[in-house]
């Protein structure tokens, strides 16, 4: 069962060095940090857009699309019970609905989905092994990478001996439909304990099955063969770092925030 | 540095937390519980139904605060780490970090409280039976769940994504409400086993006396051996030598292994047998350390490789010269391509074995790669890799080491005819290039290849000798729990000087001492039975029927193509067919947990696309491999009773069918003990009477015999046998050829999804080219009476059947 959003291609983007992809992914979340306005927003919304375009991961996208509207919606919809303006739009009882409460809802909804794209981006482009060691060359422990890329193996396999518990309690009688929340809640024990029981007996021999192949604690879980920064790399970062520096300039300089929310 | 007692100091939460990193037991924890926790939360973060009735309500939250309370800081780790894997499928972002922290404290923080809240506090053990525990558990829950909702309420409002008011309390009651309905009843079924496994938190912690050992592990020393951790004497001894090796099991009555002591020299092959629990695997894992640094119990004696004493040495620093294969090779990959597993050792093994430059480590790779036969599958992923190719990578990620013994527990049991084909043909090329191997196995026809067979049982080695030198002694073999040669078995008793091990030597010996092969008339020559296009030869009044089925899972992968077949009532049927064949989904169509891409699946005449899965489990009970995909239940009792109740069995009716399934299985007094405190045997037996408790007239049996010793099989077959006359129709998945020549009826062998042959099992065995077509081999006895142009199937009918010239 493969669940992992990586999309294995050799766009330019997939052939950045992991560190690379993490420390840009960084950039755009404060990109979109320090702006609230939405033209501003939107304007980071459409490069990550071509970003994603560029990296052909659009089908990544067209399968998150509904979260994305969704979200957005959401953001949209609640924020202006909560941020108050000069510009009164609606009043719904005790709530005044204004324009900048809902530039507000608009552009955080935008926020959202400059995060999830960004992240979706990363991980359309990135292995999970390379993902984790991109964070132990950035400084995560490596014992911490190393039960990272453990449990991103071991997910495809619970979710195949889920399966496999669902139909052999099916196999009995186990009645998946039933509607009612009680019913629900009955039918967890026999599809929950066998799937933490099946996984935990297996601890200590995965535990023994590690140290035998000679990985230890505190002295293992290292490469030895790291990858290596290519002049790309630098180009992008180089790249993102201006685009940074000018909107954190341009923030400085007052642009790119909504004026009187409150 | 001291560290405080107190539960409540900051310094304590520091080192408890960072003591889960120096240990491998607790990061595995960690990374399971990082699993689990992921595996629930996927489809909620991204929208996706992966399992329909598994994941409409969030029962994930219920996750860390239940881990939390067995594991400890392990929880929290895994808490955090799960959330934020979770999110890697699709909803990573900056709120990530304070999801991360919040379902960490989520996971820490109900450790933190039980048992340290003063008078509230219930007791040591965190179930809940009582009202104090209940309430102790409610405080737990709604202090945990408070702070994970602020933490990640706080953070996302700080984000400016959303309202603090408005997610928080989602969370809190969330986490509240999961936890609450869910924590009890699933630490009421966990925290024993958990604590029957040495898993809790308090038995995972060293014992300081030794790196790495557990607290509830005992070493009985020599008290004339002063030497300490890290040191050993080398001496002149044999290359292995094990002396005076005992060890208990915590709990268990009597010591596995008692005085046992055995030498093995350099570029000897070993084979360890005995029944199930004869100590087999105890011995293998003492080799490198496994025993007593990781299984709990007491511990005396020396096992000493190359001189080194295997105790006082780390179990990775003896990496690169003892080698250890485990018998489920799935716990072994931990990788996603083939050519990152043997990388793997290599550059996280012991420093002074690695290479040091890439292009020597590349070579090594491929060398390993062509040795296991694996070139070609670099970029594979492993679980996408047959059973054999995996087992024989598992093996290879071992080699690339080049570790002086290899070492390998049961490696044949999950394999199918050709994977252990394979893998012999490797250990036999091993064995010429002088390495020294010791295997644990069950199987007397897999261990001719080795130099000596060693006995075990009573926790000694009972007999060592040459495996030739037990083929005369079937009465032995039989003693020590093990299934004897079968051609041995027909030539005992005829008075010859010698006794053949394979087929070629039988036909020899036959020629030598003119014998031949002249059976009874009811045993004569057989038609083959080579599947035509139209319809099956057997025909009959119908238990089940499949009419031109086809089958393709979602992906796009067809398992079945035009499928048709009839199975009458009462008949025996195996399915034989390598791994990937389609035989499981053959049999998972017929109870309706598949429905047919194309044509239709009869069941007694019921149509299983219309039928519900309460009137299908009442009509076919599906014994699967595993028995503990199903076992959940804390008393065999209820185990059994689950399928009756599902149907909707009165509790009288209920009664009265369980009393009869544990009787039918030989489980009659044990109704009151927990499941999974019983051997693998007799779990598979009270997964036979869970089945047979919904009283179905078609029973199948998934490799019924998967990890049993010679005597259990015996047992399991013969109960199967039993249940055959009764008049239930029983489908037997299996690789193990001579199974089905013995207790079959009838053979329905496939391959790439289609039915190559079917017919009585004689018939099928008589047409060597068909099995083999099928990546199968004849059993012995029935190819050494083709010669005489006869298919015989047991050691009866071919004693019966030996005739001097």
């Amino acid at each position: 069962m493969n669940l992992s959003l990586y999309l294995d291609s050799g766009t330019w983007v997939h052939l950045l060095d992991g560190r690379t992809k993490v420390v840009c992914l960084l950039m755009l979340f404060v990109l979109a940090l320090i702006f609230s306005d939405p033209s501003y927003l939107l304007g980071l919304t459409v490069l990550v857009l071509f970003l994603i375009i560029r990296a052909r991961a659009l089908a990544n996208l067209r399968k998150m699309w509904i979260l994305l509207v969704l979200l957005f919606v959401y953001s949209t919809v609640l924020w202006p019970f909560f941020v108050q303006g000069q510009t009164t739009l609606a009043v719904l009882g005790n709530f005044v609905i204004t324009m900048e409460g809902v530039a507000h809802g608009v552009g955080m909804g935008l926020r959202l989905d400059v995060f999830l794209m960004s992240g979706i981006l990363l991980l359309s482009t990135t292995a999970i092994e390379d993902f984790a060691q991109a964070l132990h060359q950035l400084g995560l422990p490596r014992s911490v990478g190393f039960a990272l890329s453990l449990a991103f193996r071991w997910v495809p396999t619970l979710l195949g001996s889920v399966t496999t518990i669902v139909q052999a309690q099916r196999a009995r009688g186990l009645d998946l439909a039933s509607a009612t929340i009680l019913g629900k809640i009955r039918r967890y024990p026999p599809l929950v304990v066998p799937l933490i029981g099946h996984t935990l007996r297996q601890t200590n021999l995965l535990a023994m099955a590690l140290e035998s192949k000679g990985v230890g604690p505190g002295r293992g879980h290292r490469r030895a063969v790291g990858t290596k920064m290519h002049w790309r790399d630098y180009v992008t970062l180089m790249g993102m770092g201006v685009v940074l520096a000018f909107g954190i300039w341009l923030r400085m300089n007052g642009y790119g925030t909504l004026p009187s929310v409150g | 540095m001291k560290v405080p007692s107190s539960s409540w100091h900051p310094l304590r939460w520091v080192y408890d937390l960072s003591q889960v990193w120096r240990d491998t037991r607790q990061i595995v924890l960690v990374a399971q519980i990082a699993a689990i926790y992921a595996a629930i939360l996927i489809p909620f973060k991204v929208g996706i139904p992966l399992i329909p009735g598994f994941a409409e309500l969030r029962p994930a939250n219920a996750i860390p605060i239940v881990a939390s309370l067995l594991f400890g800081p392990a929880a929290a780790w895994g808490a955090g780490i799960g959330n934020m894997i979770a999110d890697c499928f699709g909803t990573l972002g900056p709120a990530s970090l304070f999801g991360f922290f919040g379902n960490f404290l989520l996971g820490y923080v109900p450790y933190l409280l039980w048992g340290n809240m003063g008078p509230l506090s219930s007791g040591e053990e965190p179930i809940v039976k009582s009202w104090r525990q209940g309430l102790e558990f409610v405080v737990v829950c709604l202090v945990a769940s408070c702070i994970c909702a602020a933490t990640i309420g706080w953070g996302v409002e700080l984000l400016g994504l959303l309202p603090f008011v408005l997610l928080a309390p989602l969370i809190f009651f969330n986490n509240v409400i999961m936890g609450l309905l869910l924590g009890p009843p699933l630490l009421l079924f966990l925290y024993p086993r958990v604590k029957r496994w040495g898993l809790r938190y308090v038995d995972l912690r060293s014992s300081g006396k030794f790196p790495g050992l557990r607290s509830d592990t005992q070493i009985l020393a020599d008290p004339s051996d002063q030497q300490t951790f890290g040191q050993e004497a080398i001496r002149d001894e044999p290359f292995i030598s094990v002396r005076d090796l005992t060890f208990r099991y915590k709990d268990a009555e009597r010591p596995v292994l008692s005085q046992l002591s055995l030498e093995i020299n350099q570029g000897e092959s070993v084979v360890l047998m005995g029944r199930s629990g004869s100590g087999k695997s105890t011995l293998c894992y003492a080799m490198n350390g496994l025993i007593p640094q990781f299984v709990a119990g007491q511990f005396s004696g020396s096992v000493k490789v190359d001189g080194k004493d295997s105790t006082r040495r780390h179990v990775w620093e003896q990496a690169g010269t003892v080698g250890m294969v485990f018998q489920d090779f799935e716990t072994q990959l931990i990788s996603t391509n083939v050519e990152r597993e043997l990388r793997y050792p290599l550059e996280n093994g012991d420093p002074s074995l690695r290479p040091q430059d890439p292009e020597t480590m590349t070579r090594r790779i491929q060398g390993t790669l062509r040795l296991v036969g694996l070139t070609g599958l670099e970029q594979r992923d492993p679980l996408t890799l047959s059973g054999g190719q995996r087992q024989r990578l598992v093996v290879g990620s071992v080699l690339v080491q080049e570790p002086a013994v290899v070492v390998m527990d049961q490696p044949m049991t999950d394999l199918d005819p050709a994977g252990r084909k394979r893998l012999i043909q490797l250990l036999h090329r091993l064995r010429r290039e002088g390495m020294t191997l010791v295997l644990a196995e069950h199987d007397s026809e897999e261990a001719l290849w080795a130099d000596r067979i060693c006995l075990l049982d009573q926790g000694k080695v009972a007999w060592a000798g040459p495996p030739r030198d037990l083929l005369g002694q079937p009465a032995l073999a039989t003693k020590y729990g093990i299934r004897p040669f079968p051609l041995a078995q027909c030539f005992s008793g005829l008075d010859l000087p010698t006794l053949p091990a394979t087929v070629e030597e039988a036909w020899q010996l036959a020629d030598e001492h003119g014998l031949r092969v002249d059976p009874p008339p009811e045993l004569g020559p057989v038609q083959s039975h080579q599947k035509e296009s139209k319809g099956s030869p057997l025909q009959g009044t119908s238990g089940f029927r499949l009419e031109q089925v086809s089958f393709v899972y979602e992906g796009g992968l067809q398992a079945l193509k035009n499928f048709s077949v009839s199975v009458s009532e009462g008949e025996f049927v195996a399915v034989l067919g390598e791994n990937g064949s389609g035989k499981s989904t053959f049999a998972k169509l017929l109870n309706g947990l598949l429905l047919p891409t194309e044509g239709r699946v009869l069941v007694e005449e019921l149509d299983t696309k219309t039928a519900s899965m309460s009137q299908l489990a009442s009509l076919v009970g599906h014994v699967f491999q595993n028995p503990d995909h199903q076992i959940f239940a804390e008393t065999v009792w209820n185990e059994v009773a689950f399928g009756p109740q599902n149907m909707g069995c009165p509790p009288e009716e209920c009664q009265q069918r369980v009393a009869a399934a544990l009787e039918a299985v030989g489980l009659c007094g044990a109704g009151e003990q927990d499941p999974f405190s019983l051997t693998k045997g007799e779990r598979q037996r009270v997964a036979v009477a869970s089945v047979l408790a919904a009283r179905p007239r078609i029973l199948i049996f998934d490799e019924p015999t998967t990890g049993l010793d010679a005597e259990e099989s015996r047992r399991m077959m013969e109960m199967i046998k039993q249940f055959n006359r009764q008049g239930h129709t029983i489908i037997m998945i299996t690789h193990t050829m001579w199974l089905a020549a013995e207790y079959a009826t009838r053979c329905l062998l496939m391959k790439d999804g289609q039915l190559i042959g079917d017919g009585p099992t004689r018939g099928i065995f008589s047409d060597s080219a068909l099995v083999e077509s099928a990546s199968l081999e004849v059993p012995a006895l029935s190819r050494f009476t083709q010669r005489w142009g006869h298919t015989l199937l047991t050691v009866e009918e071919v004693r019966a059947s030996l005739k001097r010239s």
